[in-house]
């Protein structure tokens, strides 16, 4: 259908709508015009994804001077490929009402590990091998290499591309993954290379969050996207923590040792090149007499998005002399490498700040900031200089330097912690944690660069904590709530066991027999009367499995079994996929199964349980994070003192998001339903309560919040038993699905203006 | 007697049948009768043939046991020795309740799948009759080569039974009681020991190596509930247990189903990530390198738990299918002949386009024109339009041609007007007509009456019988060749000569009656 947005013509894809699609993409349209950044939540299976594509897609065909790109960051492969299908949909429809061609490029980067075509390389398992293998492929020095000495192995894919693929524009359409790499096949050509070309000139690129977020990839893949770009986090509820990891460094006893062979490699090559071409490394050091101009020209006329690890302090100013000429430099290294050894000598728990740090290494060995700060860069281009092959066999001194280049620039709101994990009371293995702890860090760049940036979920509540944490200034801030034809999922709070035992992870309690009893006759009597696939969370790996273990003493799994199969989730990531997969093989054929999950695991981040593979999700407690560790109670302490969040709220917060997350894995749609039975009196409180979803939220009533597990069978049974009455559009037609006509009368638009609340 | 030699388990006496008195006597392999004075038995039946028994209600006056065979027969036994035929009736019954399983399972799936296809399959009977009832072959050669050719055709024909699956929980219906003296008691029942062997083809396969030579069945089954392998929280310390085996397999049996990898692209969790963090980074804590060797036993035992859980429904789930996937593995030949991982990637696109769909799918967004419809895929389009054509007609009409011969053929049929004056004389067109129907001048033929005019239809339906068993013989004959053990040369030296003599001496038999009958 046509639709009207403020004035634009949006074409959308599907022959009806839901309301808040509408109301989603008018606020997503107020933000683009005001150039601005926003946050947008919306429940999940409302159609997020085809409502952001096709507004943005229909401003970009309006004004093609005011917004050139579109970047689309999701977290995971698959995400990522289902997005580009929604994409390609919506693309065949322009075409389909228009009659006009599509001269749209779109396509889908990942990394080389699904990308690369070349025989060997590609068969390879881990991506880090098969970075490692393409780099010593098609290296520049390799292949000059190769021109002298033709049996030196190159890449034919990236030899081809490099002769032709850059001249001839890859055609416009739709690229997914699988499309590349045919397209790849077809020419002859390497699909990630060409992929990492033709971004720059794609109209919509769709990527995960690191291509962005981490400096380390952002620099080499995405510093040239133009500064016209809307750029969109999807299920971006747990972007802070993406943010920090990709500046946190740890380093251990055993990174040192491997930093060491690393500087006694780069030494030999130096001595032997300095012997065969001196003239060289004498080009390098008057580059870096220079200074870094041409990248702070760069930076100045705004063509590179800037780069964290690479501050702009230094930009300004030439290399120190002390490190410019490569021997002084490594021994520069060396020194450094020797102080943070004997700092890790040591048999406590220390704990301190950055500008602590570097007043420590300057009074123990004379190092000053100054240098410091330029490590990271200077050993880049040491590399490049040195012609090294393999640079992931170089990673330990690159993390090295940039944890040098990061603890010396941003003093303020870092902090670092020598930790022990002592396995074995004699063997101490002293790990240094630098830690990022302000997420804006890492993101800064990308809302100082691009024009409008929209963070968007299903669970962002409360809207107002991202902003602050993340320290931008959104325009629109919304959250919509789901209309519902039928109330389709069915919040409880379990409170207490027919034994009128309270029931709650909560630490002091957690080893209570009543209380895991309680928990197990819940999984219990839902098992009998929910139909297909259960899927319960519980707070963490551990607590799973001492309840597993005294479920089965009890003999309850076995009473569970009756009814059910049972999937447990496991630390391995290859066993819990074929965990799942069975599950969902039992889901299918009426067998119906139970998975046993955790909160903040994999499958609680990426998997969706749609219809019948999740009819209910049980979450056994309040999934807080593990409070007592240090550097987590460091970040809290820098929230307060920064932000003025309270350790509590933020702890709350971070609970109840990925609680929501868990719960919120059920519903992928009007026409699914599921129970949401939070197991744990703590939800019924305001504080918990209040920071769920809105669109979860509206939908407990005072007569849910403390039940037993009684009530609550009695409750789901109700519940499913209306929900497997058959389910017509008419039913929803004009309530929580509007056609044409009914999205243009008057009173409807008004009822849609309330779908949105404002922040 | 004709068996001492026998192994005789009971013997009841005075025991009355056909209102005369005998004694019954429970062998190894038989139950057998004889009258009361005479040294033979009139009455012996194999276990094997025997499909069950039944006795009377206690109540009764009359004390019964009745033998009801496979073939529909029974044989009833009246025990008359006054103050302990009550004794003595159960005496049997508790007997042959153990003896009868032993023996049931395989005579019995054989016999009723023999029975099964005579039954369906009147072809069959017949040949039977003439072959095995007459005696021209024994019955076992008969069936030798056709169950195997069966088995196959049967599993395919019979998708109209359904497999029962397997409660998950059949473990835990075995609960062990204390039997009051510091023992514990399980109670088996065939159902659950099939359970176990159907969802652990290991321990079938150590039952079958143990049992009942190094084993009794009873204890075979203790070893296996004081085994680790059935405590699954218990971690295995001894070597001796032969279930520690099973064990093993059943590790490796997971791992290679782990790396085998899921074929669902959606849910793979190690590709789900696109570009994880280089080592060193992120705030997580480093993983621990030496994982098995620091946790605590207690953890230990967690996770063996968790991993068993695991195992135990993928196999429950595999128990239920595999009986279902076996004939459709066949069906689709491509998917059997992957086994080189690295082209499940070519295998995988389809299935992975076909989840990214679904994923994105909103039906009630979509109009009503989205119904799932499954695609008609034609090869050939015209082969579906025209049907088969004699391969001589070299060139197809085409729809187009059609098209157009029924234009041409409208267009005449609008324009035909009757030309009266030139149509034949009524006399000439009935002389036709009388030349052409049955009899009549042109349709007497090449007077080549067929056999079936000739021959009345007993002696046809006889024909065709001697025909097929001489078929069926001439395959035996045949499927001799090559000759390459003993059996087969005795076979073909010995009777099967005698066979085909048999069989021509039958014929000639048939022909001389034929001679007969038509002088």
């Amino acid at each position: 259908m046509k639709l009207n947005i403020e004035g634009l013509l949006v074409y959308f894809p599907y022959d009806y709508i839901y309301p808040e699609q509408y109301s989603y993409m008018l606020e997503l349209k107020r933000t683009l015009d005001a150039k601005g950044h926003g946050v947008l939540e919306m429940p999940s299976g409302t159609g997020k994804t085809i409502s952001l594509l096709s507004l943005i897609v229909a401003y970009q065909k309006a004004y093609p001077l005011e917004v050139t790109k579109l970047v689309y960051c999701s977290r995971t492969v698959p995400e990522i490929e289902k997005v580009v299908e929604e994409l390609r949909k919506l693309m065949d429809y322009y075409a389909k009402q228009t009659g006009v061609k599509n001269d749209f490029l779109a396509l889908a980067l990942s990394s080389r590990k699904n990308l690369c075509i070349h025989p060997e390389v590609s068969s390879l398992r881990f991506g880090k091998e098969v970075d490692g293998k393409c780099h010593s492929l098609t290296a520049s020095y390799i292949r000059a290499q190769h021109h002298s000495n033709p049996c030196q192995p190159v890449c034919q894919f990236f030899e081809e591309f490099d002769a032709v693929g850059r001249q001839v524009p890859i055609p416009p359409g739709i690229f997914n993954l699988d499309d590349l790499k045919d397209f790849g096949r077809r020419k002859g050509w390497c699909p990630y290379f060409l992929a990492r070309y033709a971004i720059l000139h794609a109209n919509i690129v769709v990527y995960s969050y690191h291509y962005l977020l981490d400096p380390k990839i952002a620099d080499l893949v995405s510093k040239e996207l133009a500064k016209k770009s809307v750029v969109v986090f999807d299920e971006a509820h747990n972007i802070d923590n993406v943010c920090i990891d990709s500046m946190s460094v740890n380093i251990t006893r055993r990174t040192l040792d491997r930093c060491q062979t690393n500087v006694e490699t780069l030494q030999n090559t130096i001595s032997r090149i300095k012997e065969t071409d001196a003239a060289k490394l004498r080009e390098e050091y008057m580059r870096l007499v220079e200074g870094l101009k041409e990248a702070n020209v760069a930076r100045e006329t705004d063509i590179y998005l800037s780069n964290p690890v690479l501050p702009d302090e230094i930009l300004q100013e030439a290399v120190p002399g002390s490190i410019r000429t490569a021997e002084h430099f490594v021994g520069f290294i060396k020194r450094f490498l020797e102080y943070l050894k004997a700092r890790l000598r040591i048999h406590h728990v220390v704990q301190e700040s950055a500008p602590q740090f570097l007043k420590d290494i300057y009074e123990k060995v004379c190092i000053d900031r100054k240098p410091l700060r330029f490590c990271a860069e200077r050993l880049r281009s040491l590399l490049r200089t040195l012609e090294i092959a393999d640079i992931a066999d170089f990673s330990a001194i690159t993390l090295i330097s940039h944890f040098a280049t990061l603890v010396s620039t941003y003093s303020k709101g870092n902090l670092y912690d020598y930790d022990f994990h002592q396995k074995t009371p004699t063997i101490a293995n002293p790990v240094l944690h630098f830690s990022c702890m302000d997420p804006s860090i890492a993101i800064k760049p990308v809302f100082g660069r691009f024009q409008s940036v929209i963070i968007t979920s299903g669970t962002l509540s409360p809207l107002d904590i991202y902003p602050r944490i993340l320290d931008f200034r959104p325009v629109t801030m919304a959250s919509f709530t789901m209309t519902l034809a039928r109330t389709c999922l069915c919040p409880l709070i379990v409170g207490r066991g027919n034994d009128q035992v309270a029931m709650t992870s909560k630490f002091e309690t957690r080893e209570d027999f009543a209380v895991i009893r309680n928990y197990g006759n819940l999984l219990l009597e839902m098992s009998a009367i929910v139909p297909d696939g259960i899927v319960a969370f519980f707070t963490s790996y551990i607590y799973m499995e001492n309840i597993v273990a005294s479920w089965y003493e009890q003999g309850i799994l076995e009473n569970i079994q009756r009814n059910k199969l049972i999937f447990i989730e496991t630390q391995d990531a290859a066993e819990t996929s074929m965990a799942l997969e069975k599950y969902q093989e039992a889901c299918e054929n009426g067998r119906g199964a139970i998975l046993l999950s955790v909160a903040r695991g994999k499958v609680s981040e990426g998997i969706d349980f749609v219809h019948h593979f999740g009819r209910a999700v049980i979450m056994f407690g309040v999934p807080y994070v593990y409070t007592q560790s240090r550097i987590l109670k460091a970040r809290l302490e820098y929230l307060r003192d920064q932000f003025q969040i309270r350790e509590n709220d933020f702890l709350t917060f971070d609970a109840m998001r990925h609680a929501a997350q868990c719960v919120g894995r059920a519903i992928r749609g009007k026409t699914d339903y599921g129970l949401m039975i939070f197991a744990d009196k703590r939800y019924a409180r305001a504080d918990k309560r209040g920071k769920l979803p809105r669109w979860i939220q509206e939908h407990l009533t005072d007569g849910s919040l403390n039940l037993t597990i009684d009530e609550t069978v009695q409750l789901s049974k109700h519940f499913l038993r209306q929900m497997a009455q058959p389910f017509r559009r008419e039913d929803q037609l004009g309530l929580s699905l509007l056609t044409l006509e009914q999205l243009q009368s008057e009173d409807m638009l008004q009822k849609i203006a309330q779908i949105a609340q404002q922040a | 007697m004709a068996s001492l030699s026998e192994e005789v388990l009971l013997v009841v006496k005075r025991v009355r049948q056909r209102k005369q008195d005998g004694t019954l006597y429970l062998m190894a392999e038989r139950i057998a009768w004889g009258p009361e004075g005479k040294d033979r038995f009139t009455v012996s039946h194999l276990y094997a043939d025997i499909r069950c028994q039944k006795i009377s209600p206690d109540g009764k006056a009359k004390i019964q046991l009745q033998l009801i065979l496979h073939t529909g027969e029974s044989t009833t036994f009246h025990f008359s020795n006054g103050s302990t035929a009550l004794k003595d009736r159960d005496a049997t019954k508790e007997l042959l309740q153990q003896l009868l399983p032993k023996f049931k399972k395989k005579a019995n799936k054989e016999l009723e799948e023999k029975n099964r296809m005579l039954q369906e399959d009147p072809v069959l009977f017949q040949l039977y009759k003439d072959l095995v009832v007459s005696q021209v072959i024994s019955a076992e050669e008969f069936w030798a080569n056709r169950l195997s050719l069966n088995t196959v055709e049967h599993s395919l024909s019979n998708n109209s039974k359904q497999e029962v699956g397997i409660s998950a929980a059949f473990l835990a219906d075995i609960r062990p009681q204390t039997d009051g003296c510091n023992g514990l008691r399980y109670n088996l029942t065939s159902d659950i020991i099939e359970s176990i062997f159907r969802t652990y083809p290991t321990v079938k396969q150590k039952y079958a190596e143990n049992v009942p030579h190094n084993l009794t069945e009873k204890e075979f089954w203790t070893r296996f509930f004081q085994s680790h392998y059935f405590h699954r929280d218990r971690i295995s310390t001894g070597q001796q247990d032969i279930f520690s085996e099973c064990a093993k397999q059943d590790e490796k049996g997971l791992n290679s189903m782990v790396t085998q990898g899921v074929k669902n692209p959606m849910v793979d969790l190690l590709s789900l990530e696109d570009k994880t963090l280089d080592e060193g980074y992120g705030t997580a804590t480093v993983p621990t390198t030496s994982n098995s060797s620091n946790k605590s036993l207690r953890e230990n035992s967690n996770s063996a738990i968790i991993k068993r859980f695991n195992h135990h429904s993928a196999m429950v789930l595999a128990a239920g299918l595999r009986k279902a996937e076996a004939p459709s593995d066949q069906a689709s030949e491509t998917s059997s002949t992957d086994g080189n991982s690295r082209d499940s990637d070519f295998f995988q696109l389809p299935l992975k386009k076909v989840k990214l769909q679904e994923s994105i799918e909103y039906d009630d967004l979509q109009g009503d024109s989205g119904r799932k419809t499954i695609a008609l895929n034609l090869k050939k389009s015209d082969r579906y339009s025209h049907g088969p054509i004699p391969l001589q007609s070299q060139h197809y009409t085409t729809s187009q041609d059609i098209i157009n011969s029924i234009s041409i053929i409208q267009h005449e049929m609008r324009n035909y007007k009757p030309r009266l004056t030139q149509v034949m004389s009524s006399n000439a067109a009935s002389s036709a007509i009388t030349a052409l129907s049955p009899g009549g001048l042109l349709m007497q033929g090449g007077a080549q009456q067929t056999i079936n005019q000739l021959v009345p239809t007993d002696v046809q339906i006889e024909l065709k019988h001697l025909y097929t068993a001489a078929g069926e013989l001439l395959r035996h004959f045949w499927s001799c060749f090559p000759v390459n053990t003993p059996f087969l040369e005795d076979k073909l030296m010995g009777h099967l000569e005698e066979m085909l003599q048999a069989a021509y001496s039958k014929f000639q038999v048939w022909q001389t009656r034929r001679m007969m009958r038509k002088t």
